[in-house]
């Protein structure tokens, strides 16, 4: 993708300019939001495509709602993360129940060396990426802003607008609820802990 | 990512985040790019109008606009329109014009009624009182 033609300006201004008619602010800000929305939407679905259809679909939104943005509320960044985030969770709960054992997977009938790894590998992100759509959505996106965005506690609580110690409570709560899903899975999952 | 473990991990959930948060996200293709901006497009909501639209609306305010103090917005529509034809004084001259041509056509038809009734009249003095007809003249001239 090129580069972003409007460093100065922020995103709710772009989305300003775009609901006054800027075509140039929509291609700014796709720019700048469809890379990141689009890693989001990967890590959590695994599917290049469908993370695609996710993003496309969270602009559509964007783009729909930009007339009656209000600056100042929210930033566009979070809104969309936010937006990602509960897509993909409704794509996540609507898959077919992968059944994480790996005593579901057949066995290869003449196995190569990594094959077995890389099953194992694929039910374990499966098996995390739904338990991750179980949670509840500040909890999945405490959790999914400090380990997959690399985002720090209190840049956390400044995109969802907690304190620092919600987050930490919510971060904590999550990886408990998630020990809780995966319980008993964990060593078939290849995990000792 | 690799986040510092702030406790203990017994159940292996820090790792499996890390590893999923570890693979390697592909770039977006440029299609998908193309979708989203088609979808700006289509739902780009209509452009502000000109400067120019602008400044022809307010001159046509300010060319409209009451003078300070002037008359109420609300007028009786016989006030309007006595302004209309020009004030009381043209509405002075108009019924006094009005006036003038009604005498005048009435002059004109009362001439002309005299007329017909003075024709009227001789004609039936000179048939009733005279009482000269045919069969007189056909006695006098024998």
């Amino acid at each position: 993708m090129p580069l972003d033609a409007r460093p100065d300006e922020d995103d709710a201004t772009l989305l300003a300019r775009y609901a006054r008619g800027d075509a140039g602010a929509a291609r700014a800000l796709t720019v700048r939001l469809v890379p990141r929305a689009h890693a989001q939407a990967f890590r959590m679905l695994g599917d290049v495509a469908e993370a695609e259809d996710v993003v496309q679909d969270a602009m559509l939104r964007l783009w729909r709602i930009a007339p009656d943005w209000r600056t100042g509320e929210a930033q566009v960044s979070t809104w969309l993360y936010r937006v990602v985030s509960n897509l993909c969770t409704d794509r996540l709960r609507k898959r077919p129940r992968t059944g994480v054992a790996l005593d579901d997977v057949a066995e290869p009938e003449d196995p190569v060396p990594g094959v077995e790894a890389r099953l194992q590998e694929q039910a374990r992100h499966a098996a995390l990426r739904e338990a991750i759509a179980e949670l509840p959505e500040r909890q999945r996106l405490a959790l999914t802003l400090r380990h997959f965005e690399e985002a720090s506690n209190p840049e956390i609580a400044d995109r969802l607008g907690v304190s620092v110690e919600a987050v930490e409570s919510l971060t904590a709560r999550a990886k408990r609820a998630l020990a809780k899903a995966l319980k008993g899975r964990v060593a078939a999952l290849g995990y000792e802990g | 990512m690799k986040v510092a473990p702030e406790q203990s991990d017994p159940d292996g959930i820090d790792q499996m985040l890390d590893e999923l948060a570890a693979l390697p996200a592909p770039d977006p293709s440029g299609d998908l790019a193309a979708r989203v901006l088609a979808d700006a497009e289509m739902h780009m909501p209509a452009p502000d109008p000109s400067g120019d639209l602008a400044a022809r609306v307010l001159a046509d305010a300010e060319m409209h606009m009451p003078a300070p103090g002037g008359r109420p917005a609300n007028i009786p529509w016989w006030q309007q329109i006595v302004r209309g034809i020009g004030g009381w004084g043209a509405v002075s001259g108009l019924v006094a014009a009005t006036a003038t041509g009604f005498v005048i056509g009435l002059g004109a038809v009362g001439e002309t009624g005299v007329d017909t009734l003075w024709t009227l009249g001789y004609d039936t003095y000179y048939d009733t009182d005279v009482g000269l007809d045919a069969f007189g003249w056909a006695f006098e001239e024998g």
